[in-house]
């Protein structure tokens, strides 16, 4: 199924926390500012039912998105006040893949986790929270994955400030 | 070497059995069993056929620092792993000799801007003898590495007077 005929099946069966979608676009030739977007298509989620959305698409006949690939965040930019969530689920029965975005705030950066819906989520939620400071509630096991247990602050933050030292190691 | 520990004048005693001392130290360099990154598979080159560390003595990787002279350190160190190098090393029996293989080891390398954890160079972690330049460096300046720490072992003192140079 491509990208036109899931978000249709999406819409039909009503799957919850569906805020909108975005698609690649040409650049407009009139207006100089509108530079087009590239990339994959993508549907928007709100960040606080994205569980109850996964399960939906895991357990429809249809699409039986069964497999999250990914479970990733990116920080635009320190002036944006978001987090951008990214998902991208596989469905090995139907041959056809979907991303999900979700906008986190960034001041209140809590949303439930999806590891009651795919397990495999686990590391990939540890790695977000310890790199972008997100909490993710009902998370099994929320220690951190790679940075030291002590480690302060989140790195891939925008707004991240580099520590002096470290178990007085110099950072410098 | 306990009670003749670097008490001796030079003479013709003292200065063969230096050299023989030496010569047994640095022809005989166990290196550890320790790869953190892609400098890893050089040195795995080095310890294969082509190249051939066994040449130079060096060639019985251990598995423990408890057995081990050098420690090459090849690779990218963070700072999770810096505390348990620093132990490793502390494990040594001496006299023991640190490499620093790379550009990571020796200074950060590519991540010495934007690497949040990589610790900007071995070196402030556990005493280096030898740095080599390189990203990664080739087979053959692992080996260049090694016959400069072989020199540098033949240049110590182990019963005479140190030699003071300017």
């Amino acid at each position: 199924m491509n990208f036109q005929g899931i978000y249709d099946r999406i819409r039909s069966i009503q799957a919850p926390g569906v805020t909108g979608m975005d698609e690649p676009r040409e650049p407009n030739p009139q207006d100089k500012k509108d530079k087009g977007r590239s990339g994959d298509p993508y549907v928007l989620v709100d960040p606080q039912r994205l569980p109850e959305f996964l399960e939906c698409l895991r357990d429809d006949p249809s699409l039986k998105f069964e497999l999250m690939a990914d479970l990733t965040a990116t920080d635009p930019s320190k002036e944006d006040g978001y987090l951008w969530i990214n998902v991208q689920l596989l469905s090995l029965v139907r041959k056809h893949r979907l991303a999900v975005k979700c906008l986190l705030p960034k001041e209140n950066a809590v949303m439930p986790s999806s590891v009651s819906v795919h397990r495999g989520a686990q590391w990939a939620e540890r790695e977000c929270s310890e790199m972008y400071g997100i909490t993710f509630e009902g998370h099994p096991d929320p220690r951190n994955i790679l940075l030291p247990e002590d480690w302060i602050g989140h790195p891939l933050r925008k707004d991240y400030e580099f520590p002096e030292e470290y178990h007085g190691i110099s950072c410098k | 070497m306990g009670l003749f520990e670097k008490q001796f004048e030079d003479n013709v005693l003292t200065t063969n059995v230096d050299w023989l001392l030496n010569w047994c130290r640095l022809s005989s360099i166990w290196p550890m069993t320790f790869g953190l990154a892609c400098c890893a598979i050089e040195m795995m080159a080095v310890g294969c056929a082509h190249h051939d560390i066994d040449r130079f003595g060096a060639g019985a990787f251990r598995a423990s620092p408890r057995q081990a002279d050098l420690m090459i350190v090849a690779g990218t160190v963070n700072f999770k792993m810096a505390e348990r190098i620093k132990r490793l090393y502390d494990q040594m029996p001496s006299p023991k000799y640190a490499i620093a293989m790379g550009a990571c080891a020796t200074g950060g390398g590519p991540y010495y801007k934007y690497g949040y954890t990589v610790v900007k160079g071995v070196d402030r972690v556990v005493p280096v003898d030898v740095y080599i330049a390189g990203c990664p460096p080739r087979p053959e300046a692992l080996l260049e590495g090694l016959m400069k720490l072989q020199e540098k072992i033949q240049a110590s003192s182990v019963i005479r007077k140190p030699i003071h140079t300017v």
